[in-house]
């Protein structure tokens, strides 16, 4: 069960630095061909200032990071009981290749629902990420759900 | 890639382009592990899939996000796309193949944005994942 008492627990912020070869693994392992990912040119020629993360490139940093294996340990989470709910993105902001990001994780809520198959929590993260100027780039909901 | 599309162009009840993705296999969860960092063995190690009760691997619910956020910016340009959110509704096998769907459901004319609803199905019409998107499009003057 998670820990209840940690509903608007914030975390230390994390640092993470965008490389364009993380950004080009991402979008072939999807298949996604969109040049404005890989190709610096492609990217200018539409308007960006640089190659450009795609949609949910912000995943890399959440997992590599190990930061969301460390929310669970901390929430007392099994890890075995874990679904991934829901994802959620708000776009502030190009991420480009040398941007250096930080994320500030925020348990936003933690509640219990019984539903067809027993009990579950829900547990709601957000972390917000700005980059090296302090810009905000994007905010990041997430739903994991533990069954019981 | 992306034609230019303005706000005025796009009406409630339209369709944006459905992406047809090439089945997906085990090798592509491999890959997206690595690219990702997602190392849940229930992604990649067949006897952990079948220790599960699920018959083995089953695709990670961010690469097929990833399949929405491509039909996304497939059609609107990433620089005007404001969110994205999704629901994991069901598990991916290998050789499933996705669709990607959506509509426009709103639009607000004080923003200029639209939002538009989005399906990930699978060649018998499961749903894996049901979502919105909202995008901010220029306007013509």
């Amino acid at each position: 069960m998670a820990d209840k008492s940690k509903i608007g627990k914030e975390y230390p912020p994390f640092t993470w630095e965008v490389e364009k070869g993380k950004i080009k693994e991402l979008v072939q392992a999807i298949g996604d061909k969109n040049p404005i990912f890989q190709d610096r040119e492609a990217a200018t020629a539409a308007g960006y200032k640089d190659i450009v993360a795609s949609p949910t490139y912000i995943t890399v940093p959440m997992n590599w990071s190990n930061q969301l294996m460390g929310m669970i340990k901390d929430l007392q989470i099994n890890f075995l009981k874990v679904l991934h709910g829901e994802e959620g993105y708000e776009y502030f902001g190009e991420i480009h290749p040398g941007d250096i990001l930080t994320g500030k994780a925020k348990v936003a809520d933690i509640q219990t629902k019984s539903g067809k198959t027993g009990e579950m929590d829900l547990i709601k993260i957000e972390i917000n990420y700005t980059n090296q100027e302090g810009k905000p780039v994007l905010k990041a909901n997430s739903l994991i759900v533990e069954r019981k | 890639m992306n034609k230019d599309i303005y706000f005025e162009d796009v009406n409630i009840g339209d369709s944006i382009p459905t992406l047809v993705k090439e089945p997906v296999t085990k090798l592509q969860f491999v890959k997206y592990a690595g690219a990702s960092g997602d190392f849940n063995p229930l992604h990649t190690d067949d006897d952990i899939g079948k220790m599960a009760g699920i018959g083995g691997v089953i695709a990670h619910g961010m690469l097929i996000m990833g399949f929405v956020g491509q039909a996304v910016t497939n059609w609107i340009p990433k620089k005007n796309l404001k969110k994205l959110n999704v629901r994991f509704a069901g598990m991916t096998k290998p050789g499933d193949t996705i669709s990607v769907t959506g509509k426009v459901v709103d639009k607000n004319a004080e923003n200029n944005i639209i939002t538009c609803e989005v399906f990930a199905k699978d060649q018998n019409e499961q749903v894996k994942i049901q979502g919105s998107f909202e995008a901010k499009l220029p306007k013509k003057n």
